[in-house]
């Protein structure tokens, strides 16, 4: 008799997908489910985030447009979120052996994205990027921008330690450190900077808004709004991403969104990448 | 992939975009006989645009040995070997060009240095091929040879980086054929880096973007040669417009000596980029190494250049290089002058076939000294 009811028990909590909430693991979920808080967590360490729900989103690789990826990568990505009616926060789990936050020549780096429609409409964009007329907005997160605003300087010698530079045309003695001029020097050998391109650091945050209507479309998004924290875990990365909620879709409605992750090791940049498509966006009630 | 006609393998090949030449051409001849490695051009090109942050490594401009001198390392011969034995038949190509050899997935085939391949500009440097048997100290005509080979960008009229951009950063300028990459759009995937066959787009690690040679636009569209024509104290380089073959005009210095005379001939022109930097080849290297350099008119061009002593059209042209920071569009031998003019017709250069000789006696009364004898 104790040993069927035993079994009873088991079975209702594998049914009610909370089979390992006694052991403080998240339950899973057939869709992104964004739990209702006062607040949305900023950091990957907030407490908060034992009580959202995980889906696990399986990774396909971008062969679609050349350049393709053409061997697999990352495997699947873990989703979490925490909405507080008006902001939310995502927070993207992957295993990944190794760290790669150095973009050098021939090496590129850890990333991740989430990506909504720009306008909420049944016909919804296709989940590569969008297409004409039906854009999407993309949040960036970028491990060597992380490592930026954690404190990485922005030295030649930040990246290669042994590194040892005669002179720069900025750092003469004419030019006193911070003047107009010597800003002006500076700008005059890194025009990606002097230009304003947001890829050009040195930077404040480590994502970045963008807005795409199509592969190949990829531009900065109208605002800013967005904020991200990554943390190197022991085998893998932990990033949250937070922004307005999706257009159209306020407490207790329904969207959709789509993810990807580059493996810095496995040379992918840009349209190399492994991706999802659309997963359904659940947003809580307002309590 | 579009089809398009490229001239310099003699037939239509596949390319990522359809044919679309600029009105004209930038184009540029080193004669690779009278450069001495002095890396003048290396410094004057380092000097005017790559000395920033992340820039350490950039030389848009550089001189290496050959055959053992590569930046960076190995840039030809990895592609060379990965492309395979490809053959030519009377003057045309037979075999596949990077666009055609392109592996499932990519634009074009090529690879992808990594900081490592960058950390010895000189390397190979005066290495010869040939070996000095039994540690002999001289015995002439010569057992090895090297040779300096100078490169820049091409801006190629097929690019390589340009095609393989996803975000169409990089473009062509439809007034000069200049290949410039949008510091503005770049996000430095660095594909334009693995598909270059020269290997002459960079990745700054500093700006997270790739730069690459601007043919010193600002200078060329003032009508004047970039900064490494002008500094080169060997005056190999000249710096012009190129025409198709068809529309060549023999009062053009570079499609004279492209076109008309052939002796100047394109790097890799196997690769299938059309590159607009053209190379009057080494006179002394055998020729098969100078056939999978520059194509299957090596001997010939050697030949033409060798009688260029006798040659007075040739002598007289050959003799603008160097003379002037002027763009020399148009060129005229009168007797024993050479006369360069400039986009406008205005004359900017005159040039004698053979220079003067003033020869001085030993000794200096007026000083009461003996001369030195410098020649």
């Amino acid at each position: 008799m104790s040993r069927r009811i035993l079994a009873a028990v088991l079975v209702a909590l594998a049914a009610s997908g909370c089979g390992m909430c006694g052991r403080g693991v998240p339950p899973a979920s057939p869709d992104v489910v964004a739990v209702m808080r006062a607040s949305v967590p900023a950091d990957p360490n907030d407490p908060a985030w034992a009580g959202a729900p995980v889906h696990t989103a399986s990774l396909l690789l971008q062969d679609l447009v050349e350049p393709r990826l053409m061997t697999p990568s990352t495997a699947a990505v873990r989703v979490r979120a925490i909405t507080d009616g008006t902001r939310v926060a995502f927070r993207l789990d992957w295993d990944d052996l190794t760290a790669d936050d150095r973009p050098t020549a021939g090496h590129f780096v850890d990333a991740c994205a989430i990506q909504v429609p720009i306008e909420s409409a049944a016909d919804l964009p296709a989940p590569q990027m969008g297409e004409l007329e039906k854009s999407v907005e993309i949040t960036y997160w970028r491990a060597s921008w992380q490592a930026m605003v954690d404190g990485r300087g922005d030295a030649i010698t930040d990246l290669f330690p042994n590194a040892t530079v005669d002179h720069y045309p900025f750092d003469a003695a004419s030019l006193p450190p911070g003047t107009a001029e010597q800003q002006a020097m500076a700008s005059r050998y890194a025009p990606a900077r002097a230009l304003g391109n947001p890829m050009a650091g040195p930077r404040s945050s480590p994502v970045q808004n963008l807005v795409a209507h199509g592969p190949g479309t990829l531009e900065p998004g109208p605002s800013t709004d967005s904020s991200g924290h990554g943390r190197r875990l022991a085998d893998g990365w932990a990033v949250v991403i937070a922004r307005r909620l999706p257009a159209g879709v306020g407490p207790g409605g329904r969207g959709q969104i789509a993810f990807a992750v580059w493996e810095g090791s496995h040379d992918e940049a840009g349209a190399r990448k492994m991706r999802t498509g659309w997963v359904t966006l659940v947003v809580e009630a307002a309590r | 992939m579009a089809r398009v006609y490229n001239w310099q393998i003699g037939r239509d090949m596949s390319y990522w975009y359809p044919e679309s030449r600029p009105k004209r051409q930038f184009a540029a001849i080193f004669d690779t006989n009278k450069c001495i490695a002095c890396q003048t051009c290396t410094l004057a090109c380092k000097t005017t645009w790559t000395s920033g942050k992340g820039q350490e490594f950039m030389l848009w401009n550089n001189v290496e040995t050959k055959p053992y001198g590569f930046y960076p390392v190995g840039w030809d011969v990895k592609l060379l070997g990965e492309l395979g034995p490809q053959t030519w038949t009377q003057g045309a190509y037979d075999g596949r060009t990077i666009f055609e050899a392109a592996r499932p997935g990519e634009r074009a085939l090529g690879w992808l240095p990594t900081d490592i391949d960058y950390a010895n500009p000189n390397l190979g440097e005066d290495d010869c091929l040939g070996q000095v048997d039994g540690g002999a100290m001289f015995s002439l005509p010569h057992m090895s040879w090297f040779f300096y080979l100078a490169r820049i960008c091409n801006h190629c009229t097929y690019p390589a980086c340009l095609a393989s951009c996803p975000r169409a950063s990089i473009y062509k300028r439809p007034e000069d054929g200049i290949v410039l990459l949008d510091q503005s759009r770049c996000r430095g995937y660095q594909e334009c880096v693995k598909a270059c066959p020269y290997k002459k787009v960079y990745y700054n690690a500093m700006t997270g973007t790739s730069e690459k040679c601007i043919a010193c636009f600002p200078k060329f569209e003032m009508g004047l040669q970039p900064q490494c024509f002008v500094n080169c104290i060997g005056k190999i380089r000249l710096a012009g417009y190129v025409s198709t073959p068809d529309a060549a005009r023999p009062e053009n210095p570079i499609d004279y000596l492209v076109h008309v005379r052939k002796i100047a001939l394109p790097l890799f022109p196997q690769f299938g980029l059309e590159p607009n930097v053209y190379y009057i080849p080494p006179v002394h290297v055998p020729a098969p190494f100078l056939r999978q350099l520059f194509g299957p008119g090596v001997v010939e061009a050697i030949a033409a250049y060798r009688n260029a002593a006798t040659d007075l059209d040739l002598s007289g042209l050959l003799g603008l290089f160097g003379s002037t920071e002027q763009v020399v569009t148009s060129w005229r031998r009168e007797g024993e002058v050479t006369i360069g003019r400039n986009d406008r017709g205005v004359e900017v250069v005159r040039t004698p076939l053979r220079e003067p000789v003033h020869i001085r006696a030993a000794f200096d009364p007026e000083y009461a000294v003996a001369r030195t004898n410098c020649p």
